[in-house]
């Protein structure tokens, strides 16, 4: 007992109306480990962790601290309480310098409230040379690898003089060297007597750094472990109840003619003047072949996506989809040959206050004529009927087709986008990042389509930050780095490794 | 052009760039704090004549000062309780604020005083003019600078600098920032950003009731229906130009207070009055286009 620094007891939160997000958790942290909280999306575990921030309000349950009973309820008072959190998203001032960004709300200052930043930068010194830290403290954040300022997050709060850490996905944003790094600095944290909770999705890493490992399902937690003879088959079982295939079965097939190909394209920078987001980019993905695409965020992937939507424009090279140039067509031209999944799946990828019957409408609304109805008007009936094919054979869980697209969760959504997007019917599909923070279950499930899709001849071009995602489901891989395809890779021919040095611009195989 | 007519419009022009100056200098804290406040107008409007109607049935300039900054206030507050407590949109509530100060100044006016048009009176006491030692003694810079009234260098020596410091170099101000930023990078290490955009709405009430105060007895001694003439807009104007900054603010206020001057000035000319009323505003809209201009060759374009 007095060994753990947080005691959660019976936590209980209810989202209105009837949503019963924690069913009664307890959760016992003791001082000094790294432990992780795995589970799918919407198990629990975010909520769980808010609950200990500040930022949710539990309806029922008691933390104790150190043996004491404590009241949580504003991030602020849990930083007083010695714990903080790394969001997924970073809560970090883009044009502020890193000093300003990690001393902003806890400012040393005279009794004018006139800034006293040299101050701060001494108090910073001891914690950046601890840990070994480097980066610029007069540099905006925004100039900062995403890794950087990750690192700002975590110093932000060892600034704070935080001992418990909840870190909410870490490694989602990162390449595998950084995760590597992440790893490494965790570590050293752990041997300064720091607490770290661990919040993933990502088997393998769990288990390389955790000491203890909680499962939890659905609102209850499953089990607490220490992480001893455990294994990826044990976790996801515990986390699924029930088998999840975590290698897609994929049968060999031959790839047939060239559907989309890519030669020389560039694509100006629309912020930054005279660069190219994407430099001489070229390669092609035939009928029956899933192409993998890597590349850490930023890279040009994105860009190489919108282009061929014709989102961008291309300022050079051409990009043939079955052998004709589509390189000057409209976006809503393009789209009558094209199923895309886009990577934005709240913005660009739905209307979140629609229903899924209008979500399910659009782009068939021009596409096919199975919406016709008289006078050349939608039909709303048909509209109705393939809103609940979809449901039906996508397996969506929400209530019926009137539902609105904001009410599911995001696996669900995804689900409904990827199921209109297949049942256009073309010869080429783009998915940008399909199952980002989705859970194991709608991961398995759409990789599961995915795959099917290209079984039946269908070119697929898959946009992923994760690896395993790319290994498992990849013909053929190629790799961004700085706009540039810098390597072309068979995944059985390659490791994660090797195409982690292209990624990171380590190794290069350009001929130009 | 005689070198006195020189010398009288830019006198004139730092005189009337005053009430665009504070309304810039207060908008400047909502435009920081992310709330998009086009009630500066009304905020002037309305200030300008309760200053008037504070010294008439007061006596006394201080008084006026102290009405003047109230009714700022007072237009500020109801903003902020639209805008933050309601969470009514920021434009319909300036549209709506604007409109108000608008008719309710020239209902009041004509039910007060019973006057149409424009408000004179031997009751309305303008704010003291200074005469400055050293200042009046050097030959030019006397005949532009010397013999304003004191809120003229108030708002040169004491706000511009303060509100330069408070922005830039304090705890307050950083976090100002922060919240028009990033709001949610604010609240996540415990900043209240509600309570940072009411307090800018608030500073903006009371630097706008300095600027209208400044026009209807300082800079004139009068009030007329709708005498701020889209000064507040013009501020609102500088401010997104100059995204924000105190100084440049306070450059193209001048310029603006220029180009009025200007246009008084050859009114005793053969050009249309309309004409020279329009310099000003002609010279935002130029300074807006060359402004867009500049932005787009440097490609700033969304996709």
């Amino acid at each position: 007992m007095e060994n753990n620094v947080v005691e959660m007891r019976d936590i209980v939160k209810i989202f209105p109306p009837d949503n019963v997000a924690l069913k009664r958790v307890s959760l016992s942290i003791k001082k000094g480990e790294i432990h992780s909280i795995i589970g799918e999306n919407g198990a629990g575990k975010s909520t769980l962790m808010k609950v200990l921030y500040g930022l949710e309000k539990a309806n029922q349950g008691e933390i104790f601290l150190g043996g004491v009973h404590k009241q949580i309820s504003t991030p602020k008072e849990a930083v007083d309480c010695g714990i903080g959190m790394v969001h997924q998203e970073f809560m970090l001032v883009g044009v502020y310098t890193v000093l300003e960004n990690i001393v902003l709300g806890d400012e040393p200052c005279n009794a004018l409230g006139m800034l006293k930043l040299d101050a701060a930068r001494d108090k910073l010194k001891n914690i950046l040379e601890q840990f070994h830290f480097d980066f610029p403290l007069d540099e905006q954040v925004q100039n900062l690898s995403v890794a950087a300022q990750q690192k700002i997050e975590i110093v932000k709060l060892l600034y704070r003089n935080v001992d418990i850490l909840i870190l909410d996905e870490p490694t989602a944003v990162l390449a595998p060297q950084e995760a590597d790094e992440l790893f490494k600095l965790l570590e050293q944290l752990k041997q300064a007597g720091k607490t770290i909770l661990f919040i993933s999705h990502k088997l393998d890493e769990v288990l390389r750094i955790s000491d203890t490992i909680t499962v939890m399902r659905r609102g209850e937690r499953v089990w607490t472990k220490p992480n001893q003879g455990l294994d990826k088959i044990a976790l996801s079982n515990a986390m699924v109840g029930r088998d999840v295939m975590l290698t897609v079965e994929k049968p060999e097939t031959v790839p047939g003619d060239t559907v989309l190909e890519f030669d020389g394209v560039s694509v100006k920078s629309p912020l930054v003047p005279g660069k190219l987001d994407n430099d001489r980019v070229s390669f092609s993905v035939r009928a029956g072949e899933i192409l993998g695409v890597a590349g850490v965020e930023g890279n040009g992937q994105y860009e190489m996506v919108q282009a061929l939507i014709g989102a961008l424009p291309i300022c050079a090279g051409n990009i043939r989809l079955m052998g004709r140039d589509i390189s000057k067509d409209a976006i809503r031209e393009r789209r009558r040959q094209i199923s895309y999944i886009s990577q934005d799946r709240k913005r660009s990828g739905s209307s979140q206050t629609d229903t899924l019957t209008d979500n399910v409408t659009m782009t068939h609304h021009y596409v096919s004529g199975r919406l016709k109805g008289k006078l050349g008007l939608l039909s709303v009936r048909k509209m109705r009927k393939l809103c609940d094919e979809i449901i039906e054979n996508y397996q969506v869980k929400c209530k019926n087709s009137s539902t609105r697209m904001m009410e599911l969760s995001g696996g669900n959504q995804q689900k409904v986008i990827i199921g209109r997007e297949i049942e256009l019917g073309c010869r080429l599909l783009v998915a940008d990042q399909p199952v980002r923070g989705l859970d194991v279950g709608s991961i398995e499930y759409i990789h599961k389509k995915i795959v099917e899709e290209r079984n039946k001849g269908v070119a697929v071009l898959l946009v992923s930050a994760d690896l395993d995602e790319l290994f498992s489901l990849s013909d053929r891989i190629v790799v961004f780095h700085n706009g540039r395809l810098v390597a072309q890779r068979r995944p059985d021919e390659t490791t994660r490794e090797e195409i982690g040095e292209f990624m990171l611009g380590a190794r290069s195989e350009l001929n130009d | 052009m005689s070198w006195n007519l020189i010398l009288t419009i830019l006198s004139s022009a730092f005189s009337a760039s005053i009430p665009v100056l504070l309304a810039g200098m207060g908008g400047l804290f909502t435009h920081h704090a992310n709330v998009f406040n086009i009630s500066l107008e009304g905020m002037l409007l309305v200030s300008a004549f309760t200053a008037v109607a504070g010294t008439m049935s007061t006596g006394s300039w201080v008084m006026g000062l102290v009405y003047g900054m109230l009714g700022s206030v007072f237009v500020s507050l109801l903003f902020a309780f639209f805008v933050l407590k309601i969470q009514m949109g920021e434009f319909i509530t300036g549209i709506a604020i604007n409109t108000l100060a608008t008719g309710g100044t020239t209902y009041f006016m004509r039910q007060m005083f019973n006057v149409k048009g424009t408000l004179t009176s031997p009751d309305i006491v303008s704010i003291p003019k200074w005469d400055i030692p050293i200042l009046r003694d050097i030959p030019v810079l006397s005949d532009i600078l010397n013999g304003q009234p004191w809120l003229f260098y108030f708002a040169f020596l004491v706000v511009i600098p303060l509100v330069y410091i408070v922005l830039y170099k304090t705890r307050f101000g950083l976090r100002l920032r922060a919240t028009g930023f990033e709001a949610k990078a604010a609240d996540a290490v415990g900043i209240k950003s509600h309570s940072y955009r009411l307090i800018a709405i608030l500073i903006c009430g009371v630097l706008c009731g300095l600027g209208g105060s400044y026009l209807s007895i300082g800079y004139m001694r009068m009030f007329s229906e709708n005498m701020s003439s889209g000064r507040g807009w013009i501020a609102i104007a500088i401010i997104l130009l100059t995204k924000g900054q105190p100084l440049k603010i306070m450059m193209l206020a001048l310029v603006f207070g220029f180009c009025e001057g200007l246009g008084m000035s050859l009114q005793g000319y053969e050009i249309p009055v309309q004409f020279t009323y329009m310099l000003p505003y002609v010279a935002t809209i130029i300074a807006l286009f060359l402004d867009s201009r500049k932005k787009k060759s440097v490609g700033n374009k969304k996709a």
